[in-house]
């Protein structure tokens, strides 16, 4: 271990102990002190949740805003899945009852996995991002496109058998 | 390197405006779940839209804070997660009211 490192990680120890004896109400304090290292925490940091932000250092800004927006993506897709599932029961479409309902089902659940499955795909980036590793491979892609083909047959038989 | 020298570009605009859009996605959802709720619970069912709007408002606001200083990678993952978990409470309800077959509009 090199001196400079050596430094770094006693550096990132005091941190580690003074954080949490300050509290929430001291937050305020540690903001300014990133913002006089430039903006760039001391990892390891208090940030939550504490598996993604306890290793490794910041990765460029414009990655983490990405990996945020793709967040959002997923929350807006999942807000999308529950109105057209809510919408086709809402609106008594012509197609039959129980398919109908299966198909409304397939979306309202799959609308409620989806932030889950963001909010996880995040916290793995962010991680990856953070340790230089590989970003992991994209998950709910499966499950996403499963649910939907699932639903748009259910609705397709719905309107033929009808 | 320091971040303030990092140039991030229009990359904190766009993530500003995502979530905008979000944030605008939800308030459009809870002013339709409001009107479809009136059949099952009354008129008490625009508390749902306020609520929803309210919601909305708030992200909106915690988000041009968090991105108002240089600093915001200090805030960490909170609002996201709490973002995630409201919008899986959403789906529940919505999952139950589609169960219960009272999702009928017309």
């Amino acid at each position: 271990m090199s001196a400079a490192r050596r430094h770094l990680a006693h550096q990132g120890r005091r941190t580690r102990v003074q954080i949490p004896r300050h509290g929430r109400a001291r937050a305020g304090a540690q903001v300014s002190a990133v913002r006089d290292n430039g903006g760039v925490s001391p990892s390891p940091d208090r940030r939550r949740p504490a598996w993604v932000y306890s290793g490794g250092d910041e990765p460029d800004a414009r990655f983490s805003l990405a990996n945020e927006r793709t967040f959002l993506a997923w929350v807006r897709t999942s807000l999308a899945l529950l109105a057209g599932g809510v919408a086709l029961e809402a609106l008594d479409l012509p197609v039959e009852e129980r398919l109908r309902l299966a198909a409304s089902v397939v979306l309202v659940a799959l609308g409620t996995v989806t932030p889950l499955l963001g909010w996880w795909g995040w916290a793995r980036g962010e991680r990856a991002m953070r340790r230089r590793t590989p970003l992991p491979a994209p998950i709910g892609f499966a499950v996403l496109v499963t649910g939907v083909l699932a639903a748009g047959v259910l609705v397709l038989l719905g309107l033929l058998l009808r | 390197m320091s971040e303030r020298a990092q140039d991030t570009g229009l990359a904190l605009e766009r993530t500003r405006l995502a979530w905008r859009r979000t944030a605008l996605g939800l308030a459009a959802g809870s002013v339709a779940a409001g009107r479809l709720l009136q059949e099952l619970v009354g008129p008490v069912s625009w508390l749902v839209t306020l609520l929803g709007l309210a919601a909305a408002t708030l992200v909106v606001r915690v988000v041009l804070r968090r991105y108002a200083s240089t600093a915001w990678r200090a805030r960490g993952g909170g609002l996201v997660a709490a973002v995630a978990v409201g919008t899986a409470v959403i789906g529940a309800v919505a999952l139950l009211v589609v169960l219960a077959g009272q999702a009928r509009l017309v």
